[in-house]
């Protein structure tokens, strides 16, 4: 069963073996992206493998953080309690400067005010003492 | 592949049951799966114990990790093949092309395929918010608040980015659709509706109204595959044969989809064409899978019924309705007949087969022999794509 308490509780992530670093990285600021040292792939997410060449040799870099809004959707009616006291919110698919698109959501701004292609900038945001979510405004 | 002709016309459906669909309280998914099958075998004109085979596919309201296991002991069989298949929408297709395959393939002579789930009166509150929340990643999608409906509410908002789609084609599409759930008996919703009251209906994920999203439904059908020689000698009447296949799947996270505007379907129905020997200008009826209204206007591109980018015209210009290129969602829908989660795409597959038999009456699209069915999911990570014909197509 889920519990009331669970139901009105936002679901965090739970870093895997694939995904602590990636996690870590954002506790200190930082959006890494694997990049593969054998083919140049830039990747997001984070995986144990380049998913252009099979390559194992990844590094993380971060981000510079810069990018522009592919698509977006402001949600009106929430996906479940726990977002309910957050609607209206706008759902972005951000392309990052270095190539990978992400998907987050929009801060320091009216959610209505989002357009296609719309420059972006990252922003760290606490979500609780082990996770720190990646969200954007507008830069 | 370019080219396959592995299973054209070897396998035949020689029956086809629906549930009461809508709003059908006190009854559980395995009653409703059960009830669609029995139908549909007696339609076959074949006992229970003639089934070797079932598919099916999972049920939110009964949660079953086997559902197809549990169905059987449910109905009373015990089959030397089954399975529970799961690619979310596009579930019902590859029901088809793994009983298919099955068939010709010798692993099963008779596969029953059946779904049902009582979206609508059957989710305790704690399996309504697992249904909602997760179909998504956890650590990359849903902390950001993302329900399946918004990665389908972005493509549709880059497609009118792209190609100038406008709110009221995506509306049209769902005045359309009950235009032809009206026709329908048994259909959730029947009231007529104008673009301005599904302009109106209130904002749900932008550029979605309530009006252009689908239904949440109870409901059920199951249909009986065999193949062609034993459609033959069991002298079933109008067998409706298996032509194509084609099946894609692009990504699993919608930031990892190639294109927000094109989409699987594309390689999908090329596979199927290919398989059937016919194309899109072939087809006399479609099943569209319509979570979204705007779905709808970009599988028109991709299953081929217009180019790139017309999809919100066409649809406009009444290409999906009778007398159009297509007719599609003759039934009404997701957005109009009923939509009980994965098992809501076979309704889709029930409509087409009773066309090409038919048997639709005041709905009938006159002299159709091929039908092609579409189902997709997950955001457009999963497409498949299924061609029907009558004997004189084969």
């Amino acid at each position: 069963m889920i519990t009331f308490d669970e139901a009105t509780k936002k679901p965090l992530p739970t870093p895997d073996t694939d995904s602590a670093a990636f996690w870590s990285g954002l506790k200190e600021g930082k959006l890494l992206l694997q990049h593969c040292l054998d083919c140049g792939h830039v990747q997001y997410y984070q995986q144990g493998m380049c998913r252009r060449c099979g390559g194992e040799r990844l590094e993380h870099r971060a981000a510079s953080g810069r990018g522009k809004v592919h698509s977006f959707s402001v949600v009106y009616r929430a996906p479940g309690p726990a977002f309910k006291r957050d609607v209206p919110y706008a759902v972005l698919l951000v392309d990052l400067e270095e190539g990978p698109r992400m998907i987050s959501s929009l801060v320091g701004a009216k959610p209505e005010s989002v357009t296609f292609d719309m420059p972006v900038q990252l922003v760290c945001e606490k979500a609780s003492d082990e996770i720190t979510l990646p969200r954007f405004r507008p830069a | 592949m370019t080219h396959k002709d592995t299973l054209r016309g070897k396998v035949a459906v020689i029956g086809a049951g629906l549930s009461p669909v809508g709003r059908v309280p006190g009854r559980s998914p395995l009653w409703l799966a059960a009830d669609a099958a029995r139908k549909a075998l007696a339609e076959a004109g074949i006992d229970k114990s003639e089934v070797d085979g079932v598919l099916s596919s999972h049920a939110f309201a009964a949660p079953f990790h086997r559902f197809s296991v549990a169905f059987s002991e449910y109905f009373g069989i015990q089959p030397t093949f089954s399975n529970t298949l799961q690619v979310s929408g596009a579930t019902a297709a590859t029901l088809f092309a793994v009983g298919a395959a099955a068939v010709a393939g010798g692993l099963a002579e008779t596969v029953l395929v059946v779904g049902a789930d009582s979206l609508l009166t059957g989710l305790s509150p704690d399996l309504a918010l697992r249904s909602m929340t997760e179909s998504r990643d956890q650590q990359y999608e849903m902390p950001f608040g993302i329900p399946v409906s918004n990665t389908f509410a972005m493509t549709a908002h880059r497609h009118m980015k792209e190609f100038g789609t406008t709110p009221e084609q995506l509306a049209e599409v769902a005045v359309v659709q009950r235009r032809h759930a009206m026709r329908t008996p048994g259909a959730q919703m029947t009231a007529p509706i104008t673009v301005q009251d599904v302009l109106g209906s209130g904002m749900v994920t932008s550029p979605y109204h309530k009006l252009d999203c689908s239904l949440i439904s109870d409901g059920g059908a199951a249909f009986v595959i065999t193949s062609a020689e034993r459609a033959r000698s069991l002298g079933a009447r109008k067998p409706v044969y298996i032509l194509g296949a084609g099946e894609c799947y692009t990504h699993e996270h919608i930031f990892l989809m190639p294109s927000l505007t094109t989409t699987g379907a594309a390689v999908s129905s090329r596979n199927a064409y290919a398989m059937s020997g016919y194309g899109p200008r072939d087809m006399d009826v479609a099943g569209i899978y319509d979570c979204f209204t705007g779905t709808v206007i970009m599988m028109v591109e991709d299953l081929g019924f217009c180019p790139k980018g017309e999809g919100g015209r066409f649809v406009a210009d009444g290409q999906i309705t009778y007398g159009g290129a297509i007719p599609a969602n003759t039934h009404g829908g997701l957005l109009s007949f009923a939509h009980s989660g994965m098992p809501g795409a076979l309704f889709h597959f029930h409509e087409v087969i009773r066309q090409l038999r038919g048997e639709c009456g005041e709905r009938q699209v006159t002299g159709a022999k091929l039908g092609l069915v579409h189902s997709l999911g997950a955001g457009f990570a999963t497409n498949a794509t299924s061609i029907f014909g009558t004997e004189d197509t084969l």
